[in-house]
């Protein structure tokens, strides 16, 4: 019950792109049309669904205060949580050159579609934006933090191909030309996020 | 100076402006645009980062292997930041602005203009107009944070750098102080410019 | 020189993790010394605020070491309590709990996987008739913390200061930017027989006849900032939680 609460909320009330505005670059640039969209979203769900755990996991067992106790008592002091961005940060890129790699390799009809998005996932704040809250909010299992990172990954799915059908759409609005493009695309999404608010004061 | 330096200068100010051209760096220029201050500070760090980074960068650029080059160049940013805020929080006299910074270490490191600059210049050019490239494109980013936290500021909070501007009887907008304003202001911003600057408007 | 064979990839990959590793080892050792001292000092001060002894940017014009001096004239005991509100043992000299210290106390508090022993709970009782007391959690970006004056031996509050390490500028930072904010926690009475020992009310607390806030234990939340708020909430209801029986204790 807990889990189902957490993934709602992560989809709905703690939306990546709409309540923490986070992965805005390559929300705004690969949204023109659902089927990038799409190809994009999955990248990140599959990245958020690995990296997640892996970084909780070196969270639990590694960075934090007193994590190195299971190596030995004499560690129990020990605070390696100064080197958390950087690990982080490390994983996320090292996971997503690895999968390039992998999928260019062996499946070049899917790394045809999604190739050109993985770099981009590197830099996509809503990857390392999950890995930190999720250290922040201390996740007691790994089974919180795969929830969380498949709800997350989810809202963001979901919020960039909802973009891309209205953008989509508005291709064949008259908008003036100055905000053509995107400039009626900043607005758009402002006014979404607008919208989304309302999921925000819900208790789960 | 060149007319190619000068262009590698003037360019991301203006015609590729980082933000409402490139659309890079969007994240960071929503949660640091509600105060002035918070806007100097940021622009001031992204200034700093984007070049020294794309520098040091460019020095490696021959000896980056393809495959692993995302890695490097985080890895490379990362430590940079980290450096810099050690330092300054270790000496009493930068330890008050290491605390203002240290809000928005995360959020350079992961800032998109950084890598953005980093991929589709540093590697390519040689180490001077490379930061020069960092720095134009930092002061770039930098004058639409601060237009766009002016408006925040003056109508979210009525003060200006913390200072009370409008009269007391102002009650301040609290939709302007949340994220959805500013992509609306920075869609008004890109409106003007693209009006003043046709070549710049999308078909 | 091919630069994509695969043994060149790992090995530039190696020399470069390893230096960075190093480098950032090497500084990090080397500076802690000085970063202690100034964390200590900023705590002392952040203290010193609480407990009335004049707004952090008049505390911040000392210097480090009138900062320590300060506080040790003006200590008067502190302790180490358990969570049964027993005194474990006394703190000597200047010893303090900064936000590192705080973060695994706050794992002691809740409990769960991350626990690194009993918690220990500090109380500074200082000459002026204030005991302060931390405070620790989340806010929305990252941790936030805190310290919350009464007046000795009672639930009155009389003073506050917290201070954040990443929230947003303008918003969530007004629990340490904003004096206005921290005032209105004084004269409020916390209610340690409930587990909301305290409460930031969204939209408004209670105000009395005079349009005042009510001496309660209720105040305003921040308008933009519900998560920071929240968050804040829950970290005094924590902390205060497992002070409570030291305060019940003191009281009689």
């Amino acid at each position: 019950m807990e889990y189902i609460s957490l993934f709602v909320k992560s989809i709905f009330v703690d939306n990546m792109i709409f309540a923490y505005f986070l992965g805005m670059c390559s929300y705004l640039a690969v949204s023109k049309n659902v089927k990038t969209a799409n190809g994009l979203g999955l990248a990140v769900i599959f990245v958020l669904l690995f990296t997640l755990p892996i970084n909780w996991a070196l969270n639990t067992y590694v960075l934090q205060p007193g994590a190195l106790k299971w190596l030995s008592p004499k560690f129990a002091e020990v605070d390696l949580s100064f080197l958390s961005f950087i690990i982080f940060i490390a994983v996320i890129a090292a996971f997503v050159q690895l999968v390039e790699m992998i999928v260019e390799k062996y499946l070049p009809s899917l790394y045809s579609s999604l190739g050109i998005f993985l770099p981009l996932i590197a830099v996509n704040c809503a990857i390392l934006g999950g890995s930190l809250f999720m250290q922040q909010r201390d996740f007691t299992g790994l089974g919180e933090s795969v929830v969380y990172a498949l709800g997350s990954g989810i809202g963001w799915y979901l919020a960039i191909v909802c973009l891309a059908a209205i953008r989509e759409k508005l291709s064949y609005s008259n908008v003036p030309a100055p905000l053509k493009g995107i400039g009626i695309t900043f607005i758009t999404v402002g006014l979404m996020g607008m919208a989304f608010m309302i999921f925000m004061g819900i208790q789960l | 100076m060149n007319a190619k330096l000068k262009e590698t200068i003037l360019n991301p100010i203006f015609k590729g402006n980082p933000i409402t051209v490139l659309v890079l760096g969007i994240c960071s220029s929503l949660a640091v645009t509600v105060t002035l201050k918070g806007a100097l500070v940021m622009a001031l760090s992204v200034i700093v980062v984007t070049g020294i980074s794309s520098l040091i960068l460019s020095l490696l650029r021959n000896t980056i292997p393809g495959r692993v080059r995302i890695i490097v160049q985080l890895v490379v940013v990362a430590m940079m930041v980290i450096l810099v805020d050690q330092i300054l929080k270790s000496f009493e006299a930068t330890y008050a602005i290491d605390k203002q910074l240290s809000v928005y270490i995360g959020l350079i490191i992961t800032n998109c203009i950084v890598m953005g600059r980093i991929e589709a210049f540093a590697l390519g050019n040689k180490p001077i107009p490379s930061l020069l490239d960092g720095l134009a494109n930092g002061v770039g980013y930098g004058m639409i944070l601060l237009i766009v936290a002016f408006f925040r500021e003056l109508l979210g909070s009525g003060t200006l750098f913390g200072l009370r501007v409008l009269p007391a009887g102002y009650i301040p907008n609290n939709l302007v102080i949340l994220p959805p304003f500013a992509l609306i202001l920075l869609g008004c911003i890109i409106w003007v410019q693209r009006a003043c600057d046709k070549d710049l408007q999308e078909k | 020189m091919n630069t994509n064979s695969n043994i060149y990839t790992v090995i530039y990959t190696t020399v470069i993790v390893v230096v960075v590793a190093a480098l950032l080892a090497f500084v990090s050792q080397s500076l802690k010394g000085k970063q202690d001292a100034n964390e200590k000092a900023e705590t002392i001060s952040q203290m010193l605020t609480a407990a009335q002894y004049g707004t952090k940017a008049e505390l911040d014009k000392l210097g480090n070491t009138a900062k320590l001096e300060k506080y040790a004239q003006e200590i008067e005991k502190a302790l180490v309590i358990d969570m049964q509100g027993n005194v474990v043992r006394e703190l000597e000299g200047i010893e303090v709990y900064g936000p590192k210290e705080l973060k695994r106390q706050n794992y002691n508090i809740k409990g769960g996987t991350n626990q690194t022993g009993e918690a220990e709970l500090p109380v500074f009782i200082f000459r002026n008739g204030n005991t302060v007391v931390p405070v620790y959690g989340a806010g929305l970006w990252g941790p936030i913390w805190g310290y919350l004056a009464f007046e000795t031996g009672t639930a009155t509050i009389s003073g506050a200061y917290f201070d954040h390490e990443s929230e947003t500028a303008g918003l969530g930072s007004r629990i340490k930017d904003d004096p206005a904010f921290q005032q209105q926690f004084i004269g409020e009475q916390a209610d340690f027989s409930s587990a909301n020992v305290f409460e930031i009310v969204k939209g408004g607390a209670p105000v009395g006849e005079d349009g005042k806030s009510l001496k309660d234990n209720k105040i305003d939340a921040i308008s933009g900032a519900t998560m920071t708020s929240q968050g804040l909430d829950a970290a005094i209801d924590t902390w205060l939680g497992a002070y409570a029986k030291y305060f019940t204790k003191s009281e009689e």
